[in-house]
């Protein structure tokens, strides 16, 4: 009896763990048009698709980056990082926004808060959440690209992430994934 | 009628019959491509489209390959991309992929079965396009047959 409960589990387990992920985007417009765009793909899909484009700096599913990042070591940044306890890396409040990148549950989130200084109102406001599983993929690459094949793969191996929450005066965005298919 | 003559009519009827259902049955099978475009307003035209997939690859196989050859390498690099986007839309689960609505213009792409579904709603017409993901494949083969070699392998 034990035993069948167990391989039950177990099936289950191995079931959801195949279960395939989707990835979602929403954007929705707050002008007068209202305009609501949704984007649906599976996981799979993607991991499938990024290799075989073929743009200006974007080939193999991996970007490369020229100029000022070849002198920021990338690789060196996220090893301290990943390597460091969760914490506040960067905070800075100021007239114009609030910024603040952090380490938190395996996850980096980078907050930014506009404000319109004289106003004392709220602007624009994004909230990234990237696992650091997906920031290690990303970074498996050479030093001057960065693999969004391997980020997408590592992504497709998590459960649901919210990854961006982007919300300004003219239009909202989001960027997540989950095991369903539509965005609704 | 002669009794030889009312069987033969019946064998006849009969294999007319079968072929008609197994013509049926394979069109049915592969599916259609529909297009359907309704326009609104009082003298609006209604166009509707009707071609079972299974045609397609015949009328694809008449047209010789060069003709499916672009000189446009912008064009010919996407070829390997759009391969794998058909053969991954047959494997894809049903769901609405894109979806745009605004107050005047709604436009949805769905993988519905085995099709691709495109309806657009505007205030000047009405689009509906269906196709069998299969047909897309035979597209991509044949505009790759034309462009063997002259872009780079994924």
């Amino acid at each position: 009896m034990l035993f069948s409960v167990f391989l039950l589990a177990a099936a289950a387990t191995a079931m959801a763990a195949q279960a395939d992920q989707w990835i979602h985007v929403r954007v929705v417009s707050s002008d007068s048009k209202g305009e609501t765009v949704s984007v649906n793909v599976p996981m799979s899909f993607a991991e499938k698709i990024i290799p075989t484009i073929c743009a200006d700096k974007f080939h193999g599913g991996k970007v490369k980056f020229h100029g000022d990042m070849n002198d920021v070591d990338l690789r060196a940044l996220f090893e301290a990082i990943r390597t460091t306890p969760d914490n506040e890396f960067v905070t800075v409040k100021s007239r114009d926004e609030d910024v603040r990148v952090a380490k938190s549950g395996g996850n980096l989130l980078i907050h930014v808060q506009e404000k319109h200084g004289d106003k004392h109102t709220l602007g624009d406001k994004v909230e990234v959440k990237v696992p650091l599983s997906v920031v290690a993929a990303l970074l498996s690459g050479n030093k001057d690209e960065l693999d969004i094949a391997a980020g997408i793969r590592a992504l497709s191996a998590m459960g649901p992430v919210e990854l961006v929450n982007v919300n300004d005066n003219s239009e909202t965005v989001r960027v997540w994934t989950d095991t369903r298919s539509s965005s609704d | 009628m002669h009794p030889v003559a009312i069987k033969a009519s019946t064998v006849v009827l009969a294999v007319v019959a079968s072929m008609m259902g197994t013509a049926a049955v394979v069109t049915y099978d592969a599916g259609a491509v529909r297009v359907s475009v309704v326009e609104k307003g009082p003298k609006g035209e209604h166009v509707n489209v009707f071609v079972p997939a299974i045609l397609v690859p015949v009328a694809l196989g008449v047209i010789p390959a060069k003709h499916f050859h672009t000189h446009d390498a912008e064009a010919r690099k996407w070829l390997p991309m759009l391969k794998v986007v058909s053969e991954e839309l047959e494997r894809c689960p049903d769901a609405t992929l894109v979806e745009v609505k605004s107050p005047d213009e709604h436009v949805k792409i769905a993988k519905r079965g085995n099709a691709v579904v495109i309806d657009v709603d505007d205030p000047g017409e009405t689009v509906h396009v269906s196709f069998p993901v299969g047909v897309v494949r035979t597209v991509i083969d044949k505009l790759e047959g034309g462009n063997a070699g002259s872009y780079p392998p994924v």
